[in-house]
């Protein structure tokens, strides 16, 4: 075993405050604007993780896994309410959306936890289905947003197939595949260039805390998979789940006030 | 003023039917009908509610009072995929949803043999299209024609189109209107909102007029004083 890095103490933190007033400084010097955003910004992430720090000790000392998994629900009910605010407008978006996060992160964790590949603990069951969740809402969010606006630019196409007696999911495939493609790009990106461009946060976690890189690696490779089908879970039962409000029991594709409303 | 009635049973029969959207009737007890195997032209100034008729023949839109009857049989009990096979409807912009000609033409067929294909491509007058060529270079007018070959391929019993030469010059137009005409003789009905009352005089056997939701008149278009009025100046 390699050894296990010193972790900075307190008073060192305090010192990489001041990696933050650099940043300030550059703001202020280029006037971006940006100065006070910057500082709240450096304090929120500080007191959220201070936050959860204190209560991952709490879960892993005393809660046990019904907290762990308790943990990883509120985590699906907030990326969903992520996800979804990125499609306003989408009737429904925050439902569907959760719901795609929930079948992917139940789907996905519970394969992993299922054949044993990791271990059933707090410790691993909270961090491995952080990142399951995170990964997923970015592609859930993305895929919504993606069937929002082509159900709104693409209203002819889909009219004219729906014209031809097809049903509303053959007239929509098409907008469907594209949103869910468009989802998934940024997760095989990653994939692509994982440890060239920089060492994902798993495999770096574990090096830090003295692990051999080959091990490392290992956990790593089950991480990106886990990365791959998440997404995509999550975007394919979000978007599909979606694509019934956008259409009534006649096969109509109804009016939203969709078309770019958010950001 | 004649109020043409249909001798036999009509291909549509519409019984005053309304259509209010935000409180403001865009339809108003709207009773008309349509013939069976034969062009009928839906006229009237922008706004009158044509499209919004057409709209509810094949379903795309619903009545909130009143009934549609297609072959006696109210719309809605019958199945509405069912009934969009039956009822094609060609939009006003033409738009290619595929990337040949021949995809294009199969998009709701997609079994359609290669003869089938060709002799569509003949009706439509595109007979000189490859199949394999590219949609994306085709001309409004080509696009138009196969969207009407689209819609023809799914052998619908009557065709419903949507100001189908407002964006085509008048040699392409011309065209759109010689492939109506062989329809009707073909024993497809067509509907027709139309701006044109040339084309209509010429095209149609049987006119509704609507003005602000409501109809006004219906018969033979040669019959109605509509006609007589807009396209012979002020009397």
């Amino acid at each position: 075993m390699t050894e296990v890095a010193q972790i900075p103490t307190w008073s060192g933190v305090a010192a990489a405050l001041s990696l933050v007033l650099v940043a300030g400084l550059v703001c202020w010097r280029l006037q971006l604007g940006l100065t006070k955003e910057l500082v709240i910004v450096a304090a929120r992430a500080f007191a959220q993780l201070v936050a959860i720090g204190l209560l991952l000790g709490v879960i892993f000392e005393f809660g046990g896994l019904p907290a762990a998994f308790g943990w990883l629900a509120i985590m699906v009910v907030i990326g969903g309410q992520v996800a979804g605010r990125r499609a306003a407008g989408l009737p429904s978006s925050r439902k569907v959306a959760t719901i795609g996060l929930a079948i992917a992160a139940a789907a996905t964790i519970g394969l992993l936890l299922g054949l044993r590949i990791i271990e059933t603990t707090p410790t691993v069951v909270i961090p491995v289905g952080g990142m399951v969740i995170s990964g997923a809402m970015v592609a859930t969010g993305l895929s919504l947003r993606g069937i929002r606006d082509s159900a709104a630019a693409a209203r002819d196409q889909v009219e004219a197939r729906l014209a031809l007696g097809l049903s509303a999911e053959t007239a929509f495939a098409a907008q469907r595949q594209g949103s869910v493609r468009g989802a998934l790009l940024p997760a095989m990106d990653s994939t692509k260039v994982v440890g060239l461009i920089a060492l994902p946060g798993a495999m770096t976690g574990l090096i830090l805390a003295g692990t051999e890189p080959m091990e490392a690696i290992r956990y790593q490779i089950v991480v990106m998979y886990m990365l791959l089908a998440a997404p995509a879970i999550a975007a394919a039962v979000a978007t599909r789940l979606a694509e019934r409000s956008l259409f009534d029991e006649a096969h109509r594709l109804r009016r939203t006030t969709t078309a770019a409303a958010s950001s | 003023m004649p109020e043409g009635k249909p001798v036999s049973a009509p291909l549509f029969a519409v019984n005053s039917v309304s259509l209010v959207s935000d409180g403001s009737p865009l339809l108003d007890r709207v009773d008309c009908w349509m013939p069976r195997g034969a062009v009928t032209a839906l006229l009237g100034p922008s706004g009158a509610g044509k499209t919004l008729l057409l709209r509810l023949l094949n379903r795309f839109e619903e009545p909130d009072q009143g009934e549609i009857l297609l072959d006696g049989m109210p719309l809605p009990e019958l199945d509405v995929l069912a009934l969009r096979r039956r009822v094609g409807l060609v939009g006003q912009r033409p738009v290619a949803l595929t990337a040949t000609v021949a995809d294009e033409v199969r998009v709701g067929r997609s079994e359609l043999g290669r003869s089938e294909l060709m002799e569509l491509l003949r009706v439509v007058r595109l007979a000189y299209l490859d199949p394999q060529r590219s949609t994306a270079g085709l001309s409004g007018g080509e696009l138009q024609r196969l969207s009407l070959a689209r819609a023809l391929a799914v052998e619908p019993e009557v065709l419903l189109l949507d100001e189908p030469t407002s964006a085509l010059d008048a040699e392409a137009a011309t065209a759109v209107d010689e492939i109506i005409g062989s329809l009707a003789d073909h024993g497809c009905a067509v509907v027709v909102v139309s701006h044109d009352l040339d084309r209509v005089r010429r095209l149609a056997d049987h006119a509704v007029v609507l003005r602000a939701g409501r109809v006004v008149q219906q018969g033979p278009p040669e019959s109605l004083s509509y006609l007589a009025e807009e396209s012979g100046g002020t009397p």
